[in-house]
């Protein structure tokens, strides 16, 4: 699939077929993650595979924005050990790695004919209890995945002209 | 006392959590997330209602817009607040109905 495909073609998908994601996609999908930009490669980024369905609905149970039946989830953490070693703006630098990872994992997974969904309304402390999670991480992003049940119509986007500023700012695009 | 595999799938239960969960998420995420919360807990509440032959046919229609428009705070807030002004409309319909 050619990526602009992707970036135009995904959507945040919350209804899922009942169906199992093969692990060979699901580990591409975490693959793709890894493979993300991160400032000062300093990789500062966990990530927590779930595919048993009890923990799903134990984590469904304490997160009000997770929605639908997913077969997996991906819960991508910032590891404030790792994040330190980016000095004042680590916490920060290591939020947009996760970012990219998380964008990565998500357009590999439409690629791979899988929706996901980005959920960051979950309660930190409840997760981090439900799976152990040591102090030092911190869960900041839950993504979703399983065969999507159907695609939303695209939302509106803000147009180039209006986004964008041609080298200075307050200069748009004529048309 | 139901045991805690039980209590894991009651609705009841599901509901609290999802409750507790969402009133400390809504310190600090958007304004209209505590609306979206609030109406997503409703349609919950109608589930539990409808299993336990409560609901009828106006109130399953409530829950009904409720997941047809509850998405339209992610993409238009404008169109979020009258859906919500129209589910007070149709719930008012519902009291006024009813007889005393």
């Amino acid at each position: 699939m050619e990526i602009f495909e992707a970036i135009r073609g995904r959507r945040s998908i919350r209804k899922f077929e009942d169906k199992d994601i093969p692990m060979q996609d699901l580990k591409k999908i975490l693959e793709a993650g890894v493979w993300a930009p991160s400032g000062s490669n300093i990789q500062p980024w966990e990530f927590i595979l779930v595919k048993n369905k009890g923990t799903i609905e134990k984590i469904k149970l304490i997160s009000p924005g997770l929605f639908g039946n997913p077969s997996a989830l991906i819960i991508l953490c910032i590891n404030h050990e790792r994040a330190k070693r980016g000095g004042k703006l680590g916490v920060k630098t290591a939020l947009m790695d996760i970012s990219m990872a998380a964008q990565n994992m998500m357009l590999t997974a439409y690629a791979l004919g899988i929706g996901s969904c980005p959920v960051v309304s979950f309660n930190k402390l409840a997760l981090k209890e439900l799976l152990d999670v040591p102090d030092h991480v911190e869960p900041v992003l839950i993504i979703s995945v399983g065969y999507p049940k159907f695609m939303p119509k695209p939302p509106k986007r803000r147009p180039l002209k209006e986004v964008v500023h041609i080298e200075k700012f307050g200069e748009h695009f004529n048309r | 006392m139901k045991s805690l595999e039980n209590i894991l799938t009651d609705d009841h239960f599901k509901l609290l959590a999802f409750l507790i969960t969402s009133a400390r998420g809504c310190v600090d995420e958007p304004i209209l997330y505590g609306p979206l919360r609030l109406v997503d807990a409703a349609s919950r509440l109608i589930d539990i209602m409808e299993k336990e032959g409560k609901a009828n046919e106006q109130i399953l229609k409530l829950q009904e817009l409720i997941e047809e428009k509850k998405d339209l705070v992610m993409y238009d807030e404008e169109a979020f607040v009258n859906f919500l002004d129209e589910l007070s409309r149709e719930l008012a319909k519902i009291i006024k109905e009813e007889r005393k």
